[in-house]
């Protein structure tokens, strides 16, 4: 079967959101990925309830740098006294929220440019394929650090950059399944019944690709919390608030590896492990699921180049090559019913 | 035909980096009114009659006295000469000549992790392929799911936790007299290395899990070939028909994400860098960056830039030259 055909259905196997989380429930790592990440998110709502300190509070000299007991889980920082667990707890917010909020938010952007390209082609296709060749060669992390120091330091221009510099790897792998679905027979018999292009694109081709989409966005979220960790690590995250990675750079600062207060290094540590490996687990069976040919080692290896910014690059470059070829629509066999394709 | 391509790829690779230097040029302009503003020194304790004079003094030497166009115009005649401008330092060095200073120091660490994790990730990544199923192929997998989701700084402090502070193996920050002893001797150099020891290896993991999945899967594609499976039925040598028939088959997808990577990796040491205050390009730039010192940022941004463009273009010419059934027609 050639590959076309086998994305055409991969593209059917997509169905509604409560029969994709009960197929992520069977499935052991993805149960494993769907638990974490919901203890995560619980964790992020109750962060007040659950805190036993107040993570802001930044005043309590006479408690400076405790080892863990019973009164302080995880001790507390060198420098102001602020109790580490609680920190904690209320660094899972931040994550969370910039993690999920800019994957959504990228997903969003990254299907319209990539469904704008592969159904209407020609210059508009032409315009956002250049755009993301620019935007692949230009070193990200520099680039986002210049702009949150020429916009400010806030979370909304974070998020900003990493949406305006993040979409391109999705937008790429929607055109490719686009062009296939365009040339599927569904999509004929609505070109010839009339149906308006942006009809076709939201009711037909949307739909289509909302298994990619889904699964994007949870390998995004998981990419884009590294990187938020990053930035806050470097002093570059919004300083009035508690993360991660913050938590990371003020440990480094406030001498942990000195005084061998490795708790103060492994927490924050452990916290940023659990909240990507449970999204990045989420996205990988998500895959697995909806192309039962893929196997586990190879979504590491597309994992890799995703987080190199070279997601599917070559996957799809063997696809790039074949669509010259596929001119003709699929066999009728092989052809999805539009039910199939709205589940 | 392979001719009008190459030729092709150039001058898209020209057009790229000529939208990327504009870009460049446009990108500390956006946001102010009078972009000149961010290139004044602090009035301190100056009266506003004195400050006016510094403020025109640096309007002229930066070239904020002619119009936006003629600016550009400059600008692009400045790189023509390889001029990237000037820093906001004191004593005004030019750009080129401070990336010039710690482009070397970023150099040793990531041709260093290049090598170290082509060489480990080609070895694991045989070794998982050619034992697939059994338990190095398992053990593999699994690390490799753990530890793509541990920030490379993360694991940056605890190996300097734990093999610099605790075992005291290398030292866990880079010898601040590392860079102004440097003269060449043998001590010199070791001194270098075991400086590097901990940001090499913190760097060195997520490529080591990278290429050694692309080896496992490629190396996994050729064993299936017939020629593997009639050289084995022979009864060569597992060694030879490892080494002569799988290997040199199975390493072109390495090499073409070689080239992919690298154009990342020199941004990418930014943040090893600042944990072991290691004195490269990564540090530099965040140095420019606390101080605000825009032409030398933006010169960074766009040698790096040109560096990830000039690599992806290789790459893609290398992919033409390295494997001869590639076609070559209207791929874009």
């Amino acid at each position: 079967m050639s590959r076309p055909n086998v994305l055409l259905q991969v593209a059917q196997r997509g169905g509604s959101l409560v029969s994709l989380v009960r197929k992520l429930w069977q499935h052991p790592q993805g149960r494993l990925g769907l638990i974490l990440a919901g203890c995560l998110v619980l964790v992020a709502i109750l962060a007040p309830i659950l805190a036993p300190y107040d993570p802001y509070d930044v005043t309590q000299r006479a408690a400076k740098g405790l080892h863990p007991s019973w009164q302080h889980p995880l001790g507390t920082t060198t420098t102001t006294g602020q109790d580490i667990f609680s920190m904690l707890i209320y660094g899972s917010r931040v994550s969370l929220m910039i993690g999920i909020g800019t994957g959504v938010a990228l997903a969003f952007l990254g299907a319209v440019m990539g469904v704008m390209a592969g159904y209407l082609g020609g210059f508009v296709d032409n315009l956002i394929m250049r755009v993301v060749d620019i935007m692949l060669v230009i070193p990200t992390l520099p680039l986002i650090i210049v702009l949150t120091s020429l916009l400010g330091r806030s979370y909304f221009v974070i998020v900003l950059v990493f949406v305006i510099f993040g979409w391109t790897g999705l937008a790429r792998v929607i055109r490719s399944l686009v062009l296939v679905l365009k040339n599927s027979n569904y999509v004929k018999a609505a070109e010839l019944a009339g149906a308006s292009r942006w009809y076709i694109m939201t009711k037909h081709i949307l739909p289509g690709t909302s298994h990619l989409i889904i699964m994007n966005t949870a390998l995004t979220s998981a990419g884009i919390m590294v990187a938020e960790a990053g930035l806050s690590f470097l002093g570059l995250g919004d300083p009035t608030a508690i993360s991660w990675g913050k938590m990371l750079a003020e440990a480094q600062g406030g001498g942990a590896l000195l005084f061998g207060a490795w708790w103060w290094i492994i927490a924050p540590g452990i916290g940023i492990f659990l909240s990507v490996f449970s999204f990045m687990r989420i996205g990988i069976v998500m895959e697995e699921i909806f192309n039962p040919r893929m196997k586990a080692s190879s979504s590491i290896y597309k994992l890799f180049k995703h987080l190199n910014n070279t997601y599917l690059d070559e996957v799809f470059r063997s696809m790039e090559e074949e669509e010259s070829v596929v001119r003709e629509p699929p066999d009728r066999s092989d052809a999805p019913t539009p039910e199939g394709c709205h589940g | 035909m392979k001719r009008s391509y190459v030729i092709k790829r150039i001058l898209y690779a020209v057009f790229i980096f000529f939208v990327v230097l504009t870009l460049n040029f446009f990108i500390p302009r956006i946001g102010v009114h009078d972009p000149a503003e961010r290139y004044y020194p602090p009035q301190g304790g100056m009266s506003t009659i004195e400050y006016e004079i510094i403020k025109q003094f640096t309007r002229e030497q930066y070239g904020f006295d002619v119009s936006t166009f003629q600016q550009y115009v400059r600008y692009l005649r400045g790189l023509l000469r390889l001029d990237l401008g000037t820093s906001l330092r004191s004593g005004s060095p030019k750009v080129t000549a401070l990336i010039a200073q710690r482009l070397p120091w970023t150099l040793v660490l990531s041709v260093s992790t290049l090598v170290i994790s082509l060489v480990t990730g080609l070895l694991f990544g045989t070794m998982a392929a050619w034992k697939r199923g059994r338990w190095q192929d398992t053990l593999l997998l699994n690390a490799s799911t753990i530890s793509v989701a541990l920030p490379s700084f993360f694991i940056a402090l605890m190996l300097s936790f734990y093999l610099g502070f605790r075992l005291e193996l290398f030292p866990a920050y880079t010898n601040p007299n590392m860079v102004a002893q440097f003269d060449w001797s043998w001590d010199a150099i070791r001194m270098v290395f075991t400086n590097a020891a901990l940001p090499i290896m913190s760097m060195s993991l997520g490529g080591i899990i990278g290429y050694s999945q692309i080896t496992r899967n490629s190396v996994i594609a050729v064993t299936n070939e017939d020629y593997v499976v009639t050289a084995r039925a022979k009864g060569l040598p597992q060694a030879t028909v490892l080494y002569k028939h799988v290997l040199r088959n199975a390493l072109l997808p390495l090499a073409t994400s070689i080239g992919m990577n690298i154009g990342g990796l020199i941004g990418g040491a930014i943040i090893i860098e600042q944990v072991f205050n290691w004195q490269g390009m990564g540090t530099l730039f965040l140095e420019a960056n606390s101080t605000k010192d825009y032409p030398l940022m933006m010169g960074i941004m766009l040698f790096l830039s040109a560096f990830a463009i000039l690599a992806n273009l290789v790459t893609e010419l290398l992919y033409v030259i390295l494997d001869p059934r590639v076609t070559v027609g209207d791929k874009r």
